[in-house]
């Protein structure tokens, strides 16, 4: 259950006197399971929506619930330990630490939840498996390709059954073969642990592979119903 | 410069040393210390040499040649032969003895002179007329040299008293002289007053000539050599000056080498932050290769930098080097605290050609540790940099065989001798073995981190990881404290052996339980045979054994071995003297047997059982080496005789040093006290128990080296730069990393301590890398750099709680070094480095 | 009065400042036995001629006129000082300074225009530098004046010139003053003991500017000794010694006070040879010195009366120098500037008379002592 309610949000701009707006009223109700696309002009705020999601951000009014605990009413240290047990992040650059094997990436969230020894081991493998590179577990990641390091992301990022996924533009630096590849695990592996996940995106192809699509522009966020239309990138 | 080629300059050479300002400040800084210590070091000894060359011409004069004997002198006779010589247009007669000034812990240098030849001679020493109704010819008449004056604190019409035997004699201060006439601290009077109140009666120390023109001074020196008595020379004032220099070079270079240290870590520190550099910025290499630009000015463009970064450095370093110069001279004097020059106040000389070889070493260094990187840079595989994000350079080269290399070169240094009395082979030996073991360090950290325990700690694990997988780019920023932390630990091996030596040693020599000293001032301040027996009859005293100290001449050395007389028999010397090896052959009857010291065995190289001919005063003795022993107080050498076969050679009867043996029971404390009470003739002489002797002369030994300490700190010092040089480039490059860490949840801290884990473990590394090193170059100092330069031995003492200390504090300041440099990854925008592209 | 040209020596010959001032006062001061100078004490030769090691001053003076192989004619001077500082005698030092030894001499030469000068000093010791008793021997290193018989030997190797000069005594000593008692002031106990030997023949060689000639010529020689020699109120003197034409001689003195008026002279002359030379003493109101022309020195700007009308007795004279820039400029060892010089002497009728020396001292500053 994640819950925006009248989240705003300013960064201060060249006139300290008048921040310039970012967010502006956005509200969202996310029920376990849900997989949303949020799609927007560059600059609109969509990497915001997110950070104030993962906690990393704080509203400037309003509040973000999850399940139940808003992350305005925690501090710093709070929201990652937060983010650490309920937060699972895919990157655009996938960002694996290059000095960690394959398994060693997958496993991070597990070791830091404290979760080590065989059970840890199962789950990690069970992971791999299904992102289908159990046989690249003890791999750097510079001996991948792109779309197998964003497999080993997204499995990263679900190894712990974290309740919400944040995936920022996880095609942006991938083909289309390997991008459809990482959207169908991405969206299978959600699924099938019930975690919401939300997919920031520029692409309707990437967009329509989720259950809601929202539009992010000045004025809030607008359900865009499944219809849009796909757009050349 | 055409502006096409200015921009191709500003984007290649200037561009990027902008834009990692703080790390090419960080790197002209360290340049700038290495210059300035060095230089600073350089301009300090020079100005001392300096200053002894002036001291000894103004010494000598305008003399062509000097004929000079011991400090016991020679028979005045010859002054005349020698003025008579028709080749010399002038012979200036001189008394020269040092005088102890009653109530001060000081000596003088008392020059008796002929004012009328002697103005001839040297024509600064016209002087002022007194002021005060004083005759520079009467018999209480003396005049001080400016340095003599400052430190006495006397002016003119002043009463100076000077102990002469146990009679204090009294002057009146009838002028300073003009600061060109003498520097060294002295007191100048007429050479008849001096031979009359100074005991020197009969006496000269030296004759200075000047020959007439169109003479041949080898020529005239070999005729007057020919007929001079055994014990005196004639040399030229050049060799005189050279020989002054000669005394103190092993130190002064001893100095310089350990300035230069600074300066090599600072080569090390560029060529760590270079080679980082090279590795962040590789993308930005192939871009430019892919764009035309070629190896060849790849390599140019980033050596150009080396060299801006050097010569800014190198140029802020001799500004700093003069000023550490000036500094040091004025707190620490010209030999920066060892107390060799106790003579001479020199003022800086700055040489400009020193200065100018600093800049170019500076520079030169810079361009160094920039040359492999330059190297790496333009071989960077242009495709695969552009389109990999990949940090590590992935070769790891064929450096540990040439480490192992070079450390087999320096072993075969140390084999070879000292060149011209200097250790040079030594030196290059421990440069040898620094080099070799930064080559041989990426090999070193794998192996270390591989034998690492894993751990639970998830920040601790991703430091280990990281620290792996980045073991050559580390390694790299570790050489620089591995080689200021490895002399640190050689330095400290050598001081505290060399310190425990001493104190070993001061404890053998000085067996009995009290000593009464009459100074060194060897002619002038003495006991004399009453004196001795009085204190042996005083109730509390068993016996008393009668030191006297003089100079013992052996043809071929230019500087007199200093004899020491007192009682020893082949049967006891090794209770009074530290000996290194004995003679196994019994002494021929009609030799003398003496002890010689190291430095003595060296300089005329003799061992036990060896004769050999020296002259004491005027009598050429032969004598047989019964034993060699260790000395760490005269550096010229020493010869140990025993009083009786002394007093039987000379018939000299006075005593420099009583040693006294007290009844069982007999109160120390008390007695001290009352010597002076019941022998007020004595009241002026230091009486001491050996306790205080030893703390006296380890105290000194501190000062000594108390220079050397700091050199060292400031090279450590440098190293740790470079470790926070390495983890702020690193935390730049890894900040993407580092966010999806906070991403990912670990907390603020935990990434704090990550880093703290990286830079203690990398610490770590160089410590125990350095501990080892650090041992071996220590043993380098102590058995070759040491004993080739001063002569003597020491045995070798490991300061484990001293290095135990420097370990953890190094360790802990490389945590803490680490997580400065990487406080910026604390901060949140480090969140958003994840949306950093490439 | 050749007294005052050795003292200027003294004063010339010392190497330093503080040496010759720091000795004078000293050995004014000197608590040391210093015989007086009495009148009536028989001089006796050759005796007399040697050292008076007693006395606290002594010297050995000898002036002249030379002429080369060419004809030109050239002044020298020649003098060694001895002066006992009377300071610790009791030093058994052997290079205790009983006696200091200075000497000086120049060479005045007109076709230079100026003084040729040199000097030494040194004290007494190991034979090289002795001022024996008992005939004329005075060393100072290669510096040396030797008596053998009735012919001096002088040997002056000077930085700028040479000299090597035989000097053969024609006539008895002239015995100054009353018998050899030279007073110098109104007091009595300002006086020396002073002979002449005047009309000496001098042949030798003297080199100078690189050029070596022979030369021949008459020399004026004056021994004189004293242990308190100037009174308080001596500004300056002026000093005459003449080898006259005839064979005479003539010898005139007078110490100036503070404005520059006579307050003591004496003169004696010697006339006629032989056994038949007949010598005469003047006391002070016989004498007359009146300056004729001043010659200014461009070194120092110093006037000094180069050209005289001097009275001795009934005879009146013009004293006219060989050239006028013979001044001995000092100041730099010893602070003194004085002039010494070749003359001639016109008898009334303009005629040359006679030749020698003259001395003026104390017209820059006072002579200090």
């Amino acid at each position: 259950m994640l819950t925006l309610r009248q989240v705003r949000k300013s960064f201060p701009g060249p006139d300290p006197a008048r921040p310039r707006p970012v967010l502006a009223e956005v509200s969202l109700a996310l029920e376990p399971g849900d997989y949303i696309a949020v799609m927007g002009e560059s600059g609109v705020g969509k990497s915001t929506l997110l950070n104030l999601i993962a906690g990393l951000d704080v509203p400037d009014s309003g509040d973000v619930l999850l399940e139940g605990q808003s992350l305005a009413a925690l501090d710093d240290d709070a929201r990652t330990l937060l983010r650490r047990r309920r937060m699972g992040f895919v990157f655009q650059a996938f960002h694996l630490l290059p000095h960690l094997t394959v398994a060693g990436n997958v496993g991070l969230p597990l070791a830091l939840n404290g979760m080590a020894g065989t059970h840890a081991d199962d789950r990690i493998n069970e992971l791999l498996e299904a992102v289908g590179l159990r046989d690249r577990r003890d791999s750097f990641p510079k001996e991948l390709s792109g779309g197998e390091m964003q497999r080993v992301a997204v499995a990263r990022a679900l190894v712990h059954r974290p309740a919400v996924v944040l995936a920022d533009e996880p095609t942006g630096n991938l083909d289309p073969e390997s991008a459809a590849q990482v959207l169908e695990l991405l969206r299978a592996q959600l699924k099938r642990d019930g975690s919401i996940g939300i997919l920031v995106t520029h692409s309707a192809v990437a967009a329509a592979t989720t259950d809601r699509v929202y539009l992010l522009t000045r004025q809030g966020l607008q359900l865009q119903s499944g219809t849009t239309t796909p757009r050349q990138e | 410069m055409s502006s096409a080629n200015a921009q191709l300059f500003a984007a290649l050479v200037t561009g990027p040393l902008r834009h990692a300002a703080g790390r090419t400040l960080l790197a002209v800084v360290v340049i700038a210390l290495g210059v300035a210590l060095g230089l600073g070091v350089t301009l300090v000894n020079r100005s001392a040499a300096s200053e002894v060359s002036l001291a000894a011409r103004s010494l000598f004069g305008l003399s062509d040649l000097v004929v000079q004997g011991t400090n016991a002198g020679f028979d005045e006779a010859l002054f005349p032969v020698l003025a008579r010589l028709p080749e010399v247009a002038l012979a200036n007669p001189v008394v020269d003895v040092q005088v102890r000034v009653v109530g001060r812990q000081t000596a003088l240098s008392a020059m008796g002179i002929d004012f009328f030849r002697a103005a001839r001679m040297q024509p600064s020493i016209g002087v002022e007329a007194p002021r005060t109704n004083l005759s520079p010819l009467a018999a209480d008449s003396v005049f001080l040299s400016p340095a003599a004056a400052r430190d006495l604190g006397l002016e003119e019409g002043d009463q100076l008293t000077v102990q002469v035997g146990l009679e204090p004699v009294s002057f009146h201060v009838a002028g300073i002289l003009p600061a060109a006439a003498y520097r060294q601290r002295a007191m100048v009077l007429d050479i008849g007053t001096a031979q009359w109140r100074l005991g020197q009666l009969g006496k000269l120390q030296r004759v200075e000539l000047r020959l007439r023109s169109g003479t041949s001074t080898e020529a005239v020196q070999r005729r007057i050599a020919a007929m001079l008595p055994p014990g005196v020379s004639v040399t030229t004032p050049g060799a005189e000056t050279d020989e002054a220099l000669r005394l103190t070079r092993a130190y002064r270079s001893n100095l310089t080498a350990l300035a230069l240290v600074a300066l090599f870590t600072g080569a090390f520190l560029v060529h760590s932050t270079q080679s980082l550099a090279v590795i962040r910025r590789r993308r930005e290499f192939a871009l430019l290769k892919a764009m035309g630009v070629s190896a060849r000015e790849q390599i140019a463009s980033t050596l150009a930098g080396g060299a801006i970064v050097g010569g800014a450095g190198a140029l802020c370093g001799v500004g700093l080097g003069i000023l550490i110069a000036d500094l040091g001279l004025n707190a620490f004097g010209a030999d920066l605290g060892a107390g060799y020059f106790r003579g001479i106040a020199p003022a800086l000389k700055v040489d400009w050609l020193d200065a100018g070889v600093f800049f170019l070493l500076g520079t030169a260094a810079a361009i160094a540790g920039t040359l492999r990187p330059a190297i790496a840079a333009a071989r960077v595989p242009a495709a695969l940099a552009l389109k990999a994000g990949d940090l590590e350079d992935p070769a790891v080269r064929g450096n540990t065989i040439a480490g192992l290399a070079l450390w087999g070169f320096a072993g075969v240094l140390l084999l070879l001798p000292a060149v011209d009395g200097l250790p040079l082979a030594g030196y290059s030996a421990i440069a040898l073995v620094l080099i070799g073991a930064v080559f041989l360090m990426p090999a070193v950290t794998r192996l270390l981190l591989r034998l690492l325990p894993s751990v639970r700690s998830v920040p601790l694990q991703i430091a280990t990881a990281h620290l792996r997988g980045t073991a050559r780019q580390a390694t790299t920023s570790l050489s620089a404290i591995l080689v200021s932390f490895s002399l640190m630990v050689a330095m400290a091996v050598m001081v505290t052996s060399f310190r425990t030596s001493l104190d070993q040693w001061l404890e053998k020599i000085l067996p009995a339980d009290l000593y009464l000293r009459a100074g060194f001032t060897s002619e002038t301040a003495f006991l004399d045979a009453n004196d001795v027996t009085a204190l042996a009859a005083l109730p509390e005293v068993e016996r008393v054994d009668a030191n006297r100290f003089a100079q013992l001449a052996v043809t071929g050395l230019k500087t007199p071995l200093g004899l020491i007389a007192r009682p020893i028999t082949e049967q006891n010397a090794g209770r009074m003297l530290w000996i290194e090896s004995t003679a196994t052959n019994v002494a021929l009857p009609d030799a003398q047997p003496v002890w010689i010291s190291e430095a003595a065995a060296d300089l005329l190289s003799l061992r036990s059982g060896a004769v050999f001919t020296g002259s004491i005063g005027e009598r050429a003795v032969q004598f047989s080496v019964r034993g060699v022993y260790r000395d760490y107080e005269r550096q010229n050498g020493g010869v140990v005789i025993d009083h009786d076969a002394y007093v039987r050679l000379t018939g000299d009867l006075r005593t420099n040093a009583a040693w006294l043996w007290l009844k069982p029971g007999a109160d120390v404390d008390h007695l001290v006290n009352s010597i002076h009470e019941r022998l007020p003739g004595l009241a002026e002489f230091d009486v001491r128990r050996p306790g205080e002797i030893r703390a006296i002369t380890l105290r000194v030994f501190d000062r000594t080296f108390a220079v050397t300490y700091l050199l060292e700190i400031i090279a450590v010092g440098i190293g740790l730069a470079g470790i926070a040089a390495s983890t702020s480039a690193q935390v730049i490059a890894r900040r993407a990393e580092l966010g999806v860490l906070r991403h990912v949840g670990l907390l603020r801290r935990q990434v704090g301590f990550m880093l703290a884990a990286e830079g203690g473990l990398l610490g770590a590394v160089g410590v125990l890398a350095g501990l080892v090193i650090g041992s071996v170059v220590s043993l380098i100092l102590i058995y070759v750099v040491n004993r080739q330069s001063f002569h003597w031995s020491m045995d070798v003492y490991f300061p484990w709680v001293l290095l135990m200390a420097f370990s953890v504090s190094l360790v802990a300041a490389a945590a803490l070094t680490a997580v400065w440099s990487g406080r910026l990854s604390l901060r949140d925008d480090i969140i958003r480095a994840v949306k950093e592209d490439w | 009065m050749a007294a005052m040209p050795r003292l200027s020596s003294l004063f010339l010959a010392t190497c330093a400042t503080l040496l010759t001032v720091a000795l004078l006062v000293s050995a004014l001061a000197a608590a040391a036995e210093y015989p007086p100078v009495v009148r009536g004490q028989v001089l006796a030769f050759p005796a007399d001629e040697g050292s008076h090691p007693q006395y606290r001053i002594e010297w050995w003076y000898v002036t002249g006129w030379l002429q080369d192989e060419s004809g030109q004619s050239r002044g020298f001077q020649v003098t060694f000082f001895r002066n006992r500082p009377g300071l610790d005698e009791g030093n058994p030092s052997q290079f205790a300074a009983r006696q200091l030894l200075f000497a000086h001499a120049a060479i005045s030469d007109p076709a230079v225009g100026r003084l040729l000068h040199d000097e030494r000093v040194a004290r007494a010791g190991f034979g090289l530098a002795e001022a024996t008793a008992g005939s004329t021997d005075v060393v100072l290193e290669d510096w040396s004046l030797r008596q053998d018989g009735q012919t001096y030997h002088v040997n002056i190797p000077g930085k700028d010139f040479q000299l090597a000069l035989d000097l053969v005594a024609t006539q008895l000593p002239l015995l100054q003053g009353d018998a050899g008692f030279s007073q110098k002031g109104p007091d009595q106990g300002s006086a020396s003991h002073y002979y002449s030997q005047p009309q000496m023949a001098v042949s030798g060689r003297i080199s100078a500017g690189g050029r070596e000639f022979a030369v021949q010529g008459t020399a004026w020689f004056d021994h004189e000794w004293s242990s308190t020699l100037l009174d308080d109120a001596a500004q300056g003197w002026d000093w005459l010694g003449i080898n006259l034409i005839d064979g005479g001689a003539l010898m005139a003195f007078r110490m100036r006070d503070a404005e520059g008026h006579a307050h003591w002279a004496a003169a004696s002359t010697r006339r006629g040879s032989g056994a038949a030379a007949v010598t005469s003493a003047y006391r002070p109101e016989q004498i007359e010195w009146l300056p004729e022309r001043q010659w200014r020195s461009p070194r120092t700007g110093i006037e000094y009366p180069v050209e005289w009308r001097l009275r001795v007795g009934d005879t009146w004279y013009q004293v006219r120098p060989l050239f006028d820039d013979q001044e001995s400029d000092s100041r730099r060892s010893t602070g003194t500037i004085y002039w010494e010089g070749a003359v001639e002497l016109l008898d009334a009728t303009g005629a040359v008379a006679g030749r020698g020396y003259l001395e003026l001292t104390g017209y820059g500053t006072r002579l200090r002592m």
